[in-house]
């Protein structure tokens, strides 16, 4: 077997493990080196399976979707009366934080439209405030009051919009001319919003 | 297809305890939103992550991988059990990726004869030549890189078979080539991704 039929032999057997390519690859460092690395590439490309993250825009969608088609249907869940009265103006807390969230948005787009060099400064004067008047924990407990189980995927979704918010605030600090570091912190903010308007939604009788 | 690894995170742990994957179907065929985002969250990274490896587009990945969830959701009601869900589910994210391909006129597999010869786009042989090693030294992030840069049909036989797992006969199927094929778009799948992995080292070294 030469190195040409060695390379034709892989396709039937990859891992050149048939007595003819061992022969070969014991006498040829370069054929044993592709063998190598292919192996290598096999290995790795397991690495590629569920290694990647959808946004939380598609969830969103789904669900949109799913209750324009009826798909989804309101449970059935009997609550005593302190319990109903927090899960129908519990939403209520949800609505400043949300309502911030979504005017930082609208601001920050209309201030990028008008003058980009000063995007960033009203970011971070705005930025903080509406921290300020979020409180990530009772939110948290309001979706485990109301649904435990979707509580560990709030809790989750929260923990990497905030992450986002860090980064794209870090950035836009670094440079505050930077419009795509404030268009970033803009779509952090957004997506913190929609996560308590989801919320707010599911609470809503 | 191949059994794949038991990898589950903590968090899906932790949410797996709390609502089985039988209970989340049983319930999602009510209608239930929380039995409906439980099993998406179980399986969004498996199936966004196909689109996206297929596609190599985050926004035409993000679409398929609503499609899919959709068309899932829509017939879960007819679920009975026999296969594993996330058989079913995998399948069926597959063949809303092809139609798409199909749709925009691109080839679920290469359309060159495997038999004859003088084909341009298969690896350049490098036998006896200077060559930049890569054994055990591939990281995720390269190997991802290298196959968005795959043409469609190759790339579409590597991530079926040496990522999702699925044996020649059930791409056979599923794309409709022969076995054959299969196998020899893989072997040339793999052998474009060294050329390309190799490219990218050279272009590094180059930089540094």
């Amino acid at each position: 077997m030469n190195c040409i039929e060695l390379e034709e032999s892989l396709v039937e057997s990859e891992d050149g493990s048939s007595r003819e390519q061992r022969a070969h690859l014991s006498a040829c460092p370069a054929c044993s080196g592709l063998v190598e690395e292919l192996r290598s590439i096999i290995a790795t490309a397991v690495e590629l399976r569920g290694s990647a993250e959808p946004s939380p825009q598609v969830w969103n969608s789904i669900e949109m979707v799913l209750r324009q088609e009826g798909l989804i249907r309101p449970q059935p869940t009997p609550r005593p009366a302190l319990s109903s009265f927090s899960a129908r103006w519990g939403w209520a807390r949800w609505l400043a934080p949300a309502a911030a969230a979504v005017l930082l948005s609208a601001g920050i787009l209309l201030y990028r439209a008008s003058v980009a060099d000063k995007l960033a400064q009203q970011v971070s004067v705005a930025a903080p405030a509406l921290d300020a008047g979020m409180d990530d924990n009772d939110f948290l407990q309001e979706i485990a009051a109301q649904s435990p189980q979707l509580r560990p995927v709030y809790e989750d979704n929260l923990r990497r919009a905030n992450e986002y918010i860090r980064d794209a605030q870090s950035a836009v600090n670094e440079d505050p001319n930077d419009a795509e570091a404030a268009r970033s912190l803009m779509d952090a903010y957004q997506q913190k919003a929609m996560l308590f308007n989801i919320a707010m939604d599911r609470s809503l009788p | 297809m191949r059994p794949e690894k038991k990898t589950l995170t903590d968090r899906r742990q932790r949410r797996g305890d709390e609502l089985s994957e039988a209970a989340a179907i049983e319930r999602a065929k009510q209608g239930d939103a929380e039995a409906f985002q439980v099993l998406y969250d179980m399986h969004k990274r498996r199936v966004y992550s196909l689109c996206l490896r297929m596609t190599a587009n985050t926004a035409e990945a993000e679409d398929l991988a609503q499609e899919a969830f959709l068309q899932l959701y829509r017939k879960i009601a007819t679920f009975r059990g026999e296969s594993a869900f996330s058989t079913w589910l995998h399948r069926l994210s597959v063949n809303v990726v092809l139609m798409h391909l199909r749709k925009k006129g691109l080839p679920v597999v290469s359309l060159e004869e495997t038999t004859q010869g003088g084909d341009d786009d298969s690896p350049k042989k490098d036998f006896g030549t200077e060559d930049v090693a890569l054994a055990g030294s591939i990281d995720r992030l390269h190997l991802q890189k290298a196959v968005e840069s795959l043409p469609p049909g190759y790339r579409s036989i590597f991530v079926l078979h040496d990522v999702e797992g699925y044996e020649h006969n059930e791409i056979a199927k599923i794309v409709g080539c022969s076995i054959g094929n299969s196998k020899s778009q893989l072997h040339k799948a793999r052998m474009k991704l060294r050329d390309l992995l190799k490219l990218q080292r050279a272009e590094k070294a180059g930089k540094a």
